[in-house]
């Protein structure tokens, strides 16, 4: 089985500060894979790169045999991969319909001129992707809120709405940056129940970041363990939860050195 | 209540409304409007000209600031590409309007992209200043190409015919401009619910966000330049038909104000917004005019003596009052009227 994802030898630096160094792993087609370590590990800056939001110093991302540090940011969608953001990056002006048919963006063809006379062509993509866009809203269970505007929302349903916008990519890849975080355990748990319907039903590959243990330890198939912009650890979670390297990094050392 | 108001079919759901009575209301309103210039004097049918000529470039400027959060100070310049493109086609070519209208448009679209590519990378104010900057450029570029725009003589623009009619006055000029119109408002809202609409939105409210869902923005910060100037260019024409003497003092920075304070009094990103904007403002001069002539004697001697200042300063306040206490302008007022009465006499 050849990965879906690798990043090879990938290093960041932000002027004297190196925010990744050298890291590596690769994901499985199908798996729940996590990046998990302390505070200002370089997890974001990681997921920054595989996104071509940011461009690595060094190194290569493959993802399905393709250079991603080589690929404008907006053929990412195209190629199949999908993310949500640590803070919110919703659309917050626009409904959480408007929200999900944006995802939809990279499958929709309709070109100015056949937009605005919305005839044809137009309007029966515009009826596909609707009826699409519902079959998301229905999975998340966000139907109560379907013509919200995103702004008046709470934190967990907005969480939500930005995951719906990366479903509707149908992403074969989906990076989820700290899903989680801000929500209650009700809200984790339906959460953790998506990812891994997502996982058995659509075969979707995961990657997310994530602080908390519970839902990284319950559901991941592999986990890599980064601190200070380094690789310390990578295996199943019982393996890495058991590392010494990885103990340290969030307990520190017994002398108490750190 | 509105109750018992089902969707059964998806194409309902991208219908701009599948409600009847919305519809009767718009058909009515069409109705009055196609009979307007039978039933009113010849002065109201211009004051209703000028607004529905105002509607046309609210509704462009929208597609560039309210969808996109592109904030262009730059509307007089593009404004007076389309009325001098319109006027040297029209007397100095012989163009017969129908091809002028569109070409008014396109010349303003293909401008655009002189201000749209290097401004790229600028947001907010920046590009502000960007666009204004351009509205000087393109007056120079008027004074001073003399051999094509006649420059500082102007040009009078005449001899506009579709049909015979002369659509330049009257009712075929009502007629002419109220098409225009009704045809530039349906065109934004069908770009509004396709993905190029939301597109729009998605790179005013967050850039970063509509890149990775796989927007291109570079293609669409343009398209919203050109598609945006292209109307603006034909309500550049419209004017240009209207007022028949063209020179580059009609396209002053304050067309370029009055046209961000539409959009800012109607609501900001909303077509129905720009459009009641667009209409007050038109017609605030007029409402001025008529408080004076009710205060009588001496008040209504002093409003003809400083007509444009009293105007200017009634634009003024009416931003500030605004912006202070209805941020959302006229259209969130109307959201919150029809919400009160949807659920009166319950409070929600």
């Amino acid at each position: 089985m050849s990965a879906l994802l690798s990043l090879h030898d990938v290093t960041m630096r932000f002027g004297g500060l190196t925010a990744v160094n050298g890291v590596e792993f690769a994901v499985q087609e199908g798996q729940i894979y996590s990046l998990i370590g302390p505070n200002g590990a370089g997890k974001t800056t990681i997921f920054n790169l595989i996104s071509a939001v940011l461009r690595p110093t060094n190194g290569r991302i493959l993802f399905d045999g393709r250079d991603l540090t080589k690929v404008p940011t907006h053929t990412l969608a195209h190629l199949g991969i999908a993310r949500t953001f640590q803070n919110l990056a919703v659309f917050k002006h626009e409904t959480v319909v408007n929200n999900l048919l944006v995802g939809m963006h990279a499958h929709l063809r309709t070109d100015p001129i056949s937009a605005a006379l919305f005839f044809g062509r137009a309007r029966r993509e515009e009826i596909r992707a609707r009826e699409r866009v519902e079959e998301i809203i229905d999975f998340l269970e966000i139907a109560d809120i379907r013509d919200h505007v995103v702004g008046t929302l709470s934190y967990g349903q907005q969480k939500k709405v930005e995951l719906g916008r990366a479903l509707a990519v149908q992403p074969r890849l989906l990076l989820l940056d700290e899903m989680v975080s801000g929500m209650n355990q009700e809200e984790r748990e339906d959460i953790a129940r998506f990812i891994l319907d997502l996982k058995d039903e659509l075969g979707m590959t995961v990657l997310m970041v994530e602080h908390d243990m519970g839902i990284v330890m319950d559901i991941s198939d592999r986990v890599c363990v980064v601190n200070h912009g380094r690789r310390i650890a990578e295996g199943t979670p019982d393996e890495v939860s058991v590392d010494p390297a990885v103990i340290e990094a969030y307990l520190g050392s017994k002398r108490g050195a750190a | 209540m509105r109750t018992g108001h089902y969707k059964e079919r998806w194409s309902q759901y991208v219908a701009l409304s599948d409600n009847p009575t919305v519809w009767a209301w718009v058909a009515a309103l069409l109705a009055a409007l196609l009979i307007a210039p039978v039933v009113l004097d010849g002065y109201s049918t211009t004051l209703l000209v000028s607004a529905l000529i105002a509607v046309v470039g609210a509704v462009g400027l929208n597609v560039l600031t309210g969808t996109t959060g592109l904030i262009s100070l730059g509307q007089a310049g593009f404004l007076a590409v389309g009325a001098y493109t319109n006027g040297v086609l029209l007397v100095d070519h012989h163009w017969p309007v129908w091809a002028t209208l569109p070409a008014s448009g396109v010349v303003a679209a293909a401008v655009s992209l002189v201000v749209g590519i290097p401004s790229l990378r600028l947001k907010g104010l920046y590009l502000a200043i960007t666009t204004l900057a351009f509205s000087f450029i393109i007056n120079h570029v008027i004074l001073y190409t003399e051999s094509v725009t006649h420059g500082p003589n102007g040009i009078f623009v005449n001899g506009a015919k579709i049909l015979g009619f002369d659509v330049q006055r009257g009712a075929p000029l009502y007629y002419l401009v109220l098409g225009v119109a009704v045809l530039s408002v349906l065109t934004a809202l069908n770009l509004a619910r396709t993905r190029i609409g939301r597109a729009w939105m998605a790179i005013r409210d967050h850039d970063v966000a509509a890149r990775v869902m796989g927007i291109d923005l570079v293609r669409y910060k343009l398209l919203a330049f050109m598609v945006s100037s292209f109307i603006v260019g034909v309500a550049g024409a419209l004017i240009s038909l209207q007022i028949r003497f063209i020179n580059i003092d009609v396209f002053a920075l304050i067309l370029s104000i009055e046209a961000i304070a539409f959009l800012i009094l109607g609501g900001l990103g909303s077509i129905g917004g720009a459009i009641l904007g667009a209409i007050f403002l038109s017609f605030l001069p007029e409402m001025i005019r008529l408080a004076f002539a009710m205060l009588g004697g001496s008040t209504a001697s002093l409003l003809g003596n400083y007509l444009f200042e009293i105007r200017g300063m009634a634009y003024g306040v009416v931003i500030v009052v605004f912006l202070r206490w209805v941020p959302d302008g006229l259209i969130g007022l109307w959201r919150d009227i029809r919400t009160y009465w949807s659920n009166w006499p319950l409070a929600y």
